[in-house]
């Protein structure tokens, strides 16, 4: 199957294009620009490049070097792994076309890794702040338990279509990076740390930053469902802690960003009317 | 003393199921993964999730035609109970789903709307969006994630697992893993290891797999002693987008929608699609399958696209292979929110809109249906008796396989949407079966840990101080990938599996001189690739053996040399004597195959193959006529002998299970 | 970019106590950009623009606001200027941890963003520059306290004029364009965001339609404005003094036939 398609386009002489890579060893080094050439393929993507410069392993000079380290898995812009910043803005490597990225800027593409999240090696980054972000504003449904106690509560199509969107959201990152508000936080492992106490004092640090719109997205999603209702109050008091919504500046590059298209400003505006709404009832009402 | 933990390899829909419900049980899990689990590989699964629901039911469905359905579009390859028991499961299955906040679509009334899907009549298939396998997976991730907080889950992600640690007595004892960012192999103690890391698909090269469906941890399961089942049965889609660096899956919800699948009766026409008026195009699926159309099983509707294409040389295109599937006739706000997910990754990656201009599609490997061989035990109802520590137990006491890993529901073919059920059925099943393990697990002796660890670590030195062999681990696969996809996919040919039998042997051979062009111990991802790489060498050479050993068709395992093609003749007579004979041979066939492949590893990595009978006493194996030409007659004669059979054995017990076949005329 | 260090570090400190309050810190900074201070600066350039109806109109409605008397410094710092120094001083903070990006994402929000941040801090300036120029100082109620060389050249008795000499020059006026077209900007902008924050306008066609909206009252402000600025340019110096003179006399004249509640009345 994988013959059906001509990877040569032999009607065309043989062209190349450059990608300039910033690569870093490790969390300690300095970075650095990395050229490679490459021939040109039809149908091309960023991770096919990035799968061609592994194999390839040498640079523009001749000289040999180790493969790009850089995260992908799906490779169709559904698990959110392969987010990086492309010609300078992020994406996800896999949906980067190489003929659009040589359209807009021909010749020549550069990949760098996010920049708000600590370098692990050249284009793989450590995306956990995300994912304690979802932890905090306890994005899931208490639920009783695993058995089986029927089906879950009735829900109108509109209140799907409206759910539906912000589940769609893969955890990339993607508004993050772009978001002037979110900044890089790095906790450096210290000497002789165990696992748990790294991971206790990172989780106290993010903390206290941004958690950026795709969590409060997630305590939209949840605060919507009927069961995740019962318990909205105590993602709205988690969404309104240090590091909040209020963090948010409404620049809305997130929605402009998010390769899902996810409705996240909504999201920001309803979950900022419920923290509104829950401030009120906390003074007044209690 | 501490309670002992348990180890699961994958996070997944059947690993994180698995995880949910231990953790409910107060077992404390470790869980590998390669990725961050919510990038696992679950969340390309788009189409929906079966099970028999409110409406199909009173429609005449039942759990039993569910299993029925499953059994027959796998050609009775599978052991029954364990489905039995998979597709009872299925609305408590969904119903729970639904609890977890899965956004299903919806009715007009607020139920779960469902769809129809290939090889069956009902519209059993619950979906959210076209995107359902994301949607369960995030469920599931974010219930994990709640045990997580609790301290219940520990979650390694960015572990490599390198293999299960054995005692003496060939217990599984624990799990070595390699942290992939700082290389540290490290021993996990578990009082049972539960390998749940999907599917083989690289193995392929491009395929509609993810980049970690290398099939390495089953691999390395496979080389410390668990047996594979059914390894030749690799399952192709028949509708993926081809790409450069993947093959793109087009859910079969879009013909479940309504989508049809032509192409120009004129070879190549070169009018845009629309163009074309309806009685210059071909639907040949539709034509060739009057009763399913283009919702017949997978393995028939892939290999149609595909002769379509190569014998009838009618693709759509000149220089590659293209079909076209149709979706234009459907409404677009329809289409947006029933199948958004697909048509937005078909309009980044082709840049056309599906909703305007017909897809070109073409199949690609998509699911081993093959995996780890696990063991169940049978309950009177002809079920599992939930709890049994036999449950999803490879042969290696104390070491199990879950989800598209394991070898147990799909037989020789799978259906859509059953594979979503699977994975959490067999997640939620182990769970009491491991927990009961644990009550009697002895904890693994210090030593024991440390010389697994000792072994791996020289291993994985060895290779970073290698002398440079001069072979490139990224081009080997490259040739792997294709020497397996031209011998081993839709049509297979003996003399060309003996060829890449020969090929893949000196592949790996030569995998061995890898050097790496990465020496340095931090997130070395091209020794990781390079250790991926030389593991799936076993179960290449399993699916090859496989496949070269049965001379059969069934499911999707097709060897033109042993097909049984419909009937011919046109004078009735002759036509029953056709039937008959054809019966004959199909009897003949099911004596001799009908049953699964069992391969073994030995520790130089050859592999040895035997056979293990399928239990098929809740639904006698009977033809698979799907459209086939003479199906009437011969379903005719097939009945005639199943009375025949039953009067003699002198009661009509026979009938009770026996539904009438679903056969397409 | 934070990063913390090893080494030994056990746990993290306490986070202070703008952290630990933040989000009510950032509502009531909300609030305060619209009530009071954004409201008084619609007050504000209102009662300037009323210049144009005629100078003894203009005197008219600052003697109306200086009929407060001694309670004119109780409201000013009520309601003007401790809320704009709290909104300042938060909008620093937020400021400060701002990592504008427009050149890598220009979108239209996104400079919006950026403006905000860079207007907030030019009409901040500009107010300092501005109430010590007309005013004094902050809560020095105008001449009454005393001249300094540069500053409280603003003479309630003497409004139109006053304020025409204080903003004749040239760059005065241009600095005045400046500032006043950043501060209005800076509340037309807030109040989009603010209803988001807020949550008034959720769905991204309110949030447009919102959007049209404070671009209506961002224009319609920058005409008051400018109106107010022009107005002062076109006041004749000589012939306002005049007015304002005699409007004083009146007053004084009224000033001496009062009597305040229980008190004998003079003898004249």
């Amino acid at each position: 199957m994988s013959d059906t398609h001509n990877g040569q386009g032999h009607s065309h002489a043989r062209r190349t294009f450059e990608v300039r890579v910033l690569r870093q060893d490790d969390p300690e080094s300095p970075s650095y620009w990395e050229r490679h050439r490459l021939d040109y393929e039809p149908d091309m993507n960023v991770t096919s490049v990035l799968q061609r410069i592994a194999a390839q392993a040498e640079t523009v000079d001749g000289v040999h070097v180790a493969p790009v380290s850089y995260d992908s898995n799906c490779l169709e812009e559904v698990c959110g792994a392969c987010t990086m910043i492309i010609n300078g803005r992020v994406r996800q490597a896999c949906s980067a076309l190489v003929d659009r990225l040589l359209e807009d800027r021909p010749g020549e593409i550069e990949l760098q890794p996010m920049s708000k999240f600590p370098v692990i090696r050249d284009l793989a980054v450590r995306r956990r702040r995300l994912f304690r972000a979802l932890e905090k504003v306890k994005a899931w449904l208490p639920v009783d338990n695993y058995y089986n106690m029927g089906p879950g509560p009735r829900q109108s199509p509109e209140q799907q279509e409206q759910a539906y969107p912000l589940y769609e959201c893969m955890s990339c990152g993607c508004c993050l990076d772009a978001c002037p508000q979110y900044s890089h936080v790095e906790v450096v492992r210290a000497e002789g740390e165990t696992d748990e106490q790294f991971k206790t004092r990172e989780n106290a640090t993010f903390d206290q930053y941004f958690i950026g719109a795709h969590a409060i997205s997630q305590v939209v999603f949840y605060n919507m469902n009927p069961t995740g209702q019962n318990n909205a109050g105590e993602r709205l008091d988690a969404m309104t802690e240090p590091g909040g919504i209020q963090v948010c500046g409404n620049a809305q590059n997130c929605v402009a960003v998010c390769p899902k298209s996810i409705p996240l400003t909504t999201s920001i505006g309803r979950a900022g009317r419920a923290a509104t709404k829950r401030m009120f009832t906390k003074w007044f009402d209690k | 003393m501490a309670k002992q933990r348990v180890m699961i390899v994958g996070g997944g829909l059947a690993g994180l199921a698995a995880a949910m419900k231990l953790a409910e049980l107060e077992i404390p899990v470790d869980l590998m993964s390669l990725t961050p689990v919510k990038r696992s590989h679950s969340v390309c699964a788009q189409g929906g999730i079966n099970s028999v629901n409110a409406v199909t039911r009173q429609q005449g469905d039942s759990e039993w035609l569910h299993l029925d359905d499953t059994v027959y579009g796998g050609d009775f390859l599978q052991h029954q109970p364990p489905v039995k028991e998979m597709t009872e499961w299925g609305p408590k299955i969904i119903d729970l789903m639904d609890r977890l906040g899965v956004p299903f679509n919806r009715t007009a009334e607020g139920f779960r709307d469902q769809r129809r899907f290939g090889g069956t009549l009902f519209k059993r298939t619950a979906f959210s969006g076209a995107t359902t396998g994301q949607q369960l997976l995030y469920a599931l991730d974010d219930q994990v994630r709640r045990w997580t907080v609790e301290g219940r889950i520990k979650i390694y992600e960015a572990w490599d697992f390198l293999g299960p640690i054995l005692d003496a007595d060939g217990v599984c004892r624990g799990a070595i893993g390699q942290d992939l960012v700082s290389m540290e192999i490290r021993a996990f103690p578990a009082a049972a290891v539960i390998i749940a890391s999907g599917g083989c698909g690289l193995i392929y090269g491009r395929s509609t797999m993810s980049m970690a469906c290398t099939g390495s941890a089953a691999s390395r399961a496979f080389q410390a002693g668990a047996r594979y089942g059914n390894p030749e049965f690799i399952q192709v889609h028949p509708t993926a987008i081809p790409g450069a660096d993947k093959l793109r899956l087009m859910s079969e919800s879009a013909r479940g929608e309504g989508g049809r699948v032509w192409v120009p009766r004129k070879p190549q026409d070169p009018r845009p699609p629309r163009e074309i008026p309806e009685n210059e195009r071909y639907y040949f699926l539709e034509e060739r399958y009057p009763t399913y159309g283009n919702l017949v099983p997978r393995d028939i509707a892939t290999r149609e696209i595909f002769s379509v294409c190569t014998e009838d040389g009618l693709s759509v295109d000149k220089d590659r292979l293209a079909v076209y599937l149709d979706l234009t006739h459907i409404p677009r706000a329809t289409l947006d929110i029933k199948l958004g997910g697909i048509l937005h990754i078909y309009e980044k990656f082709q840049g056309v809109d599906p909703r305007e201009v017909p897809m070109k599609i073409f199949p690609a490997v998509h699911y081993s249906m093959g995996g780890l061989w696990v063991d169940y035990e049978k309950n009177a109802a002809g079920g599992l008796t939930m709890g049994s520590p036999r449950n999803q137990r490879t042969n290696v006491p104390q070491l199990y396989a879950i989800g598209e890993c394991d070898y147990q529901y799909h037989g020789a073919n799978r259906l859509g949407a059953n594979s979503l059920l699977s994975c959490i059925f067999s997640g939620l099943v182990v769970a009491p079966s491991v927990a009961n393990v644990i009550k009697t697990a002895k904890p693994a002796e210090e030593s024991l840990l440390k010389s697994a660890v000792a072994e791996k670590q020289a291993e994985h030195d060895q290779m970073l101080r290698r002398p440079t062999g001069g072979e490139n681990p990224y081009l080997i696969h490259q040739e792997l990938g294709n020497v397996m996809t031209k011998s081993c996919t839709v049509v297979r040919h003996n003399n060309v599996l003996r060829e890449a039998i020969d090929k893949v042997n000196e592949l790996g051979e030569r995998s061995k001189r890898c050097s790496l062009s990465d020496s340095g111990n931090w997130n070395n991802q091209n020794v990781m690739f390079t250790k991926a790489l030389r593991d799936m060498f076993p179960l290449a050479k399993a699916i090859l053996l496989g496949a070269l050993a049965r001379d059969e068709c069934r499911g999707a395992h097709f060897k033109p040399e042993f097909a049984m093609p419909g009937l011919t003749a046109t004078d009735p007579a002759e036509l029953r004597r056709e039937a008959e004979a054809w019966v004959d041979r199909f009897d003949a066939n099911t004596n001799k195959w009908l049953k699964s492949t069992i391969a073994s590893c030995d520790k130089q990595g050859e592999v040895s193959l035997s056979y293990e009978d399928v239990d098929t006493t809740l639904i006698k194996p009977r033809p698979r006529l799907y459209g086939l030409v003479g199906a009437g007659m011969i379903e005719e004669v097939w009945k005639a002998r199943q009375a025949a059979k039953s009067s003699s054995e002198g009661n009509g017990s026979a009938a009770k299970s026996a539904p009438q076949p679903a056969v397409a005329h | 970019m934070e990063t913390t260090t090893a080494p030994v570090p056990t746990s993290v400190p306490k986070p202070s106590f703008l952290v630990r309050h933040q989000f009510i810190i950032y509502r009531l900074f909300s609030l305060a950009g619209l009530i009071p201070v954004g409201a008084y600066m619609v007050v504000h350039l209102l009662t300037n623009a009323s210049v144009i109806n005629g100078v003894s109109a203009f005197q008219e409605n600052v003697d109306r606001i200086h009929s407060l008397g001694k309670a004119l410094w109780i409201v000013e710092w009520t309601f003007i200027f401790i809320p704009l120094m709290f909104h300042a001083a938060v909008g620093w903070l937020i400021i400060s941890g701002a990592m504008p990006n427009t050149g890598s994402y220009a979108y239209a929000s996104n400079i919006r963003y950026t403006l905000q941040r860079a207007t907030g801090i030019i009409a901040f300036v500009f107010i300092v520059f501005h109430v010590i120029q007309l005013h004094h100082f902050f809560g020095a109620p105008f001449k009454e306290i005393g001249d300094t060389k540069f500053g409280a050249q603003f003479d309630p008795t003497h409004a139109a004029s006053s304020a025409a000499v204080a903003l004749q020059p040239l760059w005065i006026k241009g600095l005045y364009l400046v500032g006043m077209l950043s501060a209005i900007y800076h509340f037309a902008n807030g109040l989009w965001t603010q209803g988001i924050t807020w949550g008034i306008w959720t769905s991204a066609k309110a949030q447009q339609r919102a959007s049209w909206v404070s671009v209506f009252v961002g224009l319609l402000l920058t005409a008051v404005g400018v109106t107010a600025l022009a107005g002062f340019s076109f006041v004749d110096v000589e012939r306002a003094e005049k007015v304002e003179n005699a409007m004083e006399a009146q007053r004084a004249e009224i000033r001496a036939l009062d009597v305040a509640p229980g008190e004998a009345p003079a003898e004249h």
